[in-house]
C-alpha cells in the first residue's frame, strides 16, 4: 500500500495570462483527512481538479496510488464545488448511476443508495425526482453518489458550502466513518471550524501559492498563546506594566500580549511572586481561524508591497 | 468487457432512457405523420408540374444518312397522330464514329429515354426502362421508314428491345434504388442525428460534466451519449417499419385479392418491385442499415464536438443552420455521385468521410462487389473515432480549459 495516496508536485495552471495555480505540491497521507483551505479564488478547485486529472496542469504532476489519476478513477469519489445531477433522475437512481460510472454494478447502487438515505434520514425522497429537492438534498444524494462505490479516495470540494448546520453534522460524521473505513479523505474549505474539527494535515493556499502543510496544530503553533491578565482591582498600573512584555496592551480591566511557549512558565512566576494578584488568568493557543487569517493577510501585504514597488519602479521609469 | 466499454454503456443507457421516457418521445415519434402530411400536400403540387414538364428529354435514332430526311417525315405524322406527348426525336447519322447507344442513352445534360441504332428492319432499341413508350414509338418509327421506302408489302420490323441493364435489372432502376438508398439515410440522419448538437448542453447545464469528466474517459462520455441517441434513432426506425408492416398488413386483409393481382399484373410498380440491387436485397438493405449508423455516428460526431463548444442554448440554436447545410451538401454530393456510377465524382463521394456512406450505401444498388464495402466501413470507423477524439480534445481544451494543445505557445509567450 502507498503511504501516500496522493502525490500531486509543483502543478501550475494559467487561464490566458492568469496563474491560477503556481507551483502547488499536495501530498496526502493514505487514510488520513487532509484539508486545503484557501480563500475564494485562491486556486484550490483547479488545483483538486488538476490532482484528479480532470484538467491537465501546464506544469508539474500528479499521482494517485503512484498512478496517473486517470488509471484510478474507479478508486476515487469526487463532489465537484459545482453541484451536478439529472434534475429527472430519481434520488436512488442518481445515485446507482454514479456508482455505475465508477464500476459498480446497478442493482449494488441502488441498495447501497437506499441504505445510506435510510442512515442520513433521507428516506422518504429515495424514490423522489431531484427537481423536487431542496438544495441541500441534492448535495447530500450527490455526496452519497459519490462515495457509494466504497472509493480508496474521496475527494470533496466545498462539501460543507450549502448545508445546514444539520447537515453539515451529518456530513462530518460520514467522513470521520469513511475515513475509520479506511479511505483517503481530501476536502477543501474555507470554513475553518470543519477543517480545525476534521483534518488530520491541511495546505493553506493564498494567491495561487500554497503558503503552509502541517497539522492543524502545526498551523495554530505559527502564532503564539494569547494571555489575557486581569491583576487585583487596586493592583499599581506601572508595576503591572513592569511586570509584562513590552507589547502588553491594557483593555478594560485586563491586560492582553502574546507569549511564546517557552516564556509561560517564568511568567507564572513572576505573576505569582509579584504581590500583583489574580483575578484571572487565561493563556490559549490562537484557533486555526487565526493562523488562516495571519498567513492570508501576510501573503496580501507582501503582494500589497510588490505592487507599490512596481508602481514606483514604473513612475520612474 | 473493458471499463472503457462499461462506461460507454452506462452513459448510453442514462441517455436513451432520458429521451425514451418522456412525453416528448411520443410526439417526437410520431413526427413523420406530419411530414406525410406535408409530403401529400407538396406530392399533389409536383404531380401537377410532372404532368406538365412529361415529354421533356429526347429520343435518339442513329441511321444511314439515306434515312434521315424519311425518318424526320416519319416523326412529323406519327407524332401529330399520338396522343401523349413525345420526347423530341434526335437523329445521328450512323458512322463508325458514333457513340454505342448504351453510351448515348447515358450520355449527360439530357434524359434519353431510347435509342434506336441498327438496320430499321432489325433495330436495337436500348431502352432507359424496359417496355417504354419511348421505345415503341422508335420501333414504329422504323417501321414508317421502311414501309415509305418500300414498293409491296413487307415483313414487320423486329425490333430488339435492351433496357439499360445489368444482371436482368435496369440500371435506371438500379440508380434509382442507390438515391432512395441516399435519400433515406439522409432524411433519417438529419431527423435524428441533428440532435446529439444540443446532448451535451444538458451536463453543461447542470454541471453533471464535472462528474462525468471525473469518473469516466471523455471519449466514453461522447461514444455513450453517439450510442444513446443512436437506440433512440434505432427504436424510431423500428416503430415505423413494425407500423408499416402492420398497416400493410391490414391493407392486405381489407383488399380483394384478385383486385390486388390485377392491379400488380397492371402496374409499372411491379416492375420496379421486381428490381434487384447490383448485390441483391439481403445484402443491400443489410448495408444500408450499417451505412445509416455509420452516417449517424460520423455526423452525429461531428455536431456532437460542434455542439459541445456551445455555451448557451442561443449558440446551439446558431449552430443549427450551418449543420444544416452540410447535411445538405453531402446529401447533394452522394445524390450527384448515385446518378453517375463509376465517375470521378462517385469516387470522390464515396472516400470522402462524412458522404461516404450516402455514397456507398448507392454504390451497392449498382456494384455487385461486395469486399469494398467493408473497407469502407473500416475507413468510416477510423473517422468517427478520429472526429471524437479531436472534439474531446476541443472539449477539454475549450469547455474544460484543460488542454495542453497550446501550451508551446503558452510558454513561448510567457517566457
Amino acid at each position: 500500500m502507498n503511504d501516500f495516496s496522493v502525490e500531486a508536485i509543483g502543478l501550475t495552471k494559467y487561464f490566458g495570462d492568469f496563474k491560477a495555480v503556481d507551483n502547488v505540491s499536495l501530498t496526502v497521507p493514505t487514510g488520513s483527512i487532509y484539508g486545503v483551505l484557501g480563500p475564494n479564488g485562491a486556486g484550490k478547485t483547479t488545483s483538486l481538479r488538476m490532482t484528479l486529472g480532470i484538467i491537465d496542469p501546464d506544469e508539474g504532476t500528479s499521482r494517485v496510488f503512484g498512478e496517473r489519476p486517470q488509471a484510478v478513477r474507479h478508486r476515487i469519489g469526487y463532489l465537484p464545488e459545482e453541484r451536478g445531477l439529472y434534475p429527472g433522475m430519481k434520488a436512488r437512481e442518481a445515485i446507482a448511476f454514479m456508482g455505475a460510472l465508477r464500476g459498480l454494478d446497478w442493482s449494488e447502487g441502488r441498495r447501497r443508495a437506499a441504505t445510506f438515505m435510510t442512515e442520513l434520514g433521507l428516506e422518504r425522497v429515495i424514490d423522489e425526482k431531484i427537481r423536487k429537492m431542496s438544495k441541500g438534498m441534492a448535495q447530500m444524494i450527490q455526496l452519497i453518489g459519490s462515495i457509494v462505490h466504497a472509493p480508496d479516495l474521496i475527494v470533496l470540494d466545498e462539501p460543507f458550502s450549502g448545508l445546514d448546520p444539520v447537515n453539515q453534522e451529518r456530513l462530518e460524521m460520514l467522513v470521520r466513518r469513511e475515513r475509520d473505513r479506511g479511505a483517503t479523505i481530501l476536502f477543501s474549505t474555507h470554513v475553518m471550524a470543519h477543517a480545525e474539527r476534521l483534518c488530520d494535515r491541511l495546505a493553506i493556499i493564498a494567491r495561487s501559492q500554497r503558503r503552509f502543510e502541517g497539522t492543524v496544530d502545526d498551523a495554530r503553533g505559527l502564532l503564539p498563546m494569547q494571555v489575557r491578565y486581569t491583576p487585583r482591582a487596586d493592583a499599581d498600573a506601572t508595576a503591572i506594566a513592569a511586570l509584562l512584555p513590552a507589547g502588553a496592551e491594557p483593555r478594560g480591566d485586563s491586560w492582553f500580549f502574546p507569549i511564546e511557549d517557552a516564556d509561560v512558565e517564568p511568567l507564572l512566576a513572576r505573576i505569582t511572586g509579584s504581590g500583583l494578584g489574580v483575578a484571572g488568568l487565561s493563556i490559549t493557543r490562537p484557533a486555526l481561524h487565526d493562523a488562516f487569517v495571519h498567513i492570508v493577510r501576510q501573503v496580501d501585504a507582501s503582494f500589497d508591497a510588490d505592487a507599490r514597488t512596481d508602481a514606483v519602479e514604473e513612475a520612474l521609469a | 468487457m473493458t471499463p472503457f466499454l462499461r462506461n460507454m454503456l452506462v452513459i448510453a443507457r442514462r441517455d436513451f432512457l432520458a429521451i425514451v421516457a418522456t412525453p416528448t418521445f411520443l410526439l417526437f415519434l410520431l413526427a413523420p405523420l406530419f411530414m406525410v402530411g406535408m409530403g401529400l400536400a407538396g406530392g399533389m403540387g409536383a404531380s401537377q408540374l410532372a404532368d406538365s414538364a412529361r415529354g421533356a428529354g429526347r429520343i435518339v435514332a442513329v441511321v444511314g444518312a439515306g434515312d434521315v430526311e424519311a425518318l424526320r417525315a416519319a416523326d412529323a405524322r406519327l407524332r401529330a397522330s399520338v396522343a401523349r406527348r413525345v420526347p423530341v426525336l434526335e437523329v445521328r447519322i450512323a458512322s463508325p464514329a458514333t457513340a454505342d447507344p448504351v453510351a448515348i442513352a447515358r450520355e449527360k445534360g439530357s434524359d434519353t429515354y431510347a435509342v434506336l441504332s441498327g438496320p430499321l428492319a432489325t433495330p436495337r432499341i436500348v431502352e432507359r426502362e424496359a417496355d417504354s413508350n419511348a421505345g415503341h414509338y422508335l420501333a414504329l418509327l422504323a417501321d414508317d421508314v421502311l414501309r415509305s421506302k418500300a414498293a409491296g408489302p413487307l415483313p414487320a420490323v423486329a425490333p430488339k428491345f435492351e433496357a439499360l441493364s445489368s444482371g436482368g435489372t435496369s440500371i435506371a432502376l438500379q440508380q434509382s434504388l442507390g438515391f432512395g438508398a441516399v435519400f433515406i439515410i439522409f432524411l433519417l440522419t438529419l431527423l435524428l442525428a441533428g440532435q446529439t448538437v444540443s446532448s451535451l448542453a444538458e451536463e453543461k447545464g447542470n454541471k453533471v460534466i464535472e462528474i462525468l469528466a471525473a469518473a469516466v474517459p471523455l471519449e466514453s462520455v461522447f461514444l455513450g451519449k453517439l450510442l444513446g441517441f443512436l437506440g433512440v434513432a434505432v427504436l424510431f426506425i423500428a416503430f415505423w417499419l413494425v407500423m408499416a408492416l402492420v398497416g400493410g398488413m391490414i391493407a392486405a386483409l381489407q383488399i380483394d385479392p384478385a383486385a390486388l393481382a390485377s392491379v400488380q399484373s397492371a402496374s409499372k410498380a411491379t416492375a420496379a418491385l421486381a428490381a434487384a440491387p447490383a448485390t441483391g436485397w439481403p445484402f443491400f438493405l443489410g448495408i444500408g442499415f450499417v451505412y445509416f449508423i455509420l452516417s449517424f455516428l460520423l455526423l452525429g460526431a461531428v455536431f456532437l464536438g460542434v455542439g459541445a463548444q456551445a455555451a448557451t442554448v442561443r449558440e446551439i440554436q446558431m449552430l443549427s443552420l450551418p449543420i444544416t447545410i452540410f447535411q445538405v451538401g453531402m446529401f447533394s454530393l452522394s445524390t450527384a455521385a448515385a446518378s453517375a456510377p463509376g465517375s470521378t465524382l462517385s469516387t470522390v463521394a464515396q472516400i470522402f468521410p462524412f458522404s461516404s456512406p450516402l455514397a456507398m450505401a448507392a454504390r451497392a444498388a449498382t456494384d455487385d462487389s461486395k469486399a469494398v464495402h467493408l473497407l469502407a466501413l473500416g475507413w468510416q470507423a477510423i473517422w468517427v473515432a478520429l472526429v471524437i477524439f479531436l472534439s474531446v480534445r476541443l472539449f477539454r481544451a475549450g469547455v474544460l480549459s484543460g488542454g495542453s494543445s497550446w501550451k508551446f505557445w503558452r510558454k513561448k509567450t510567457r517566457a
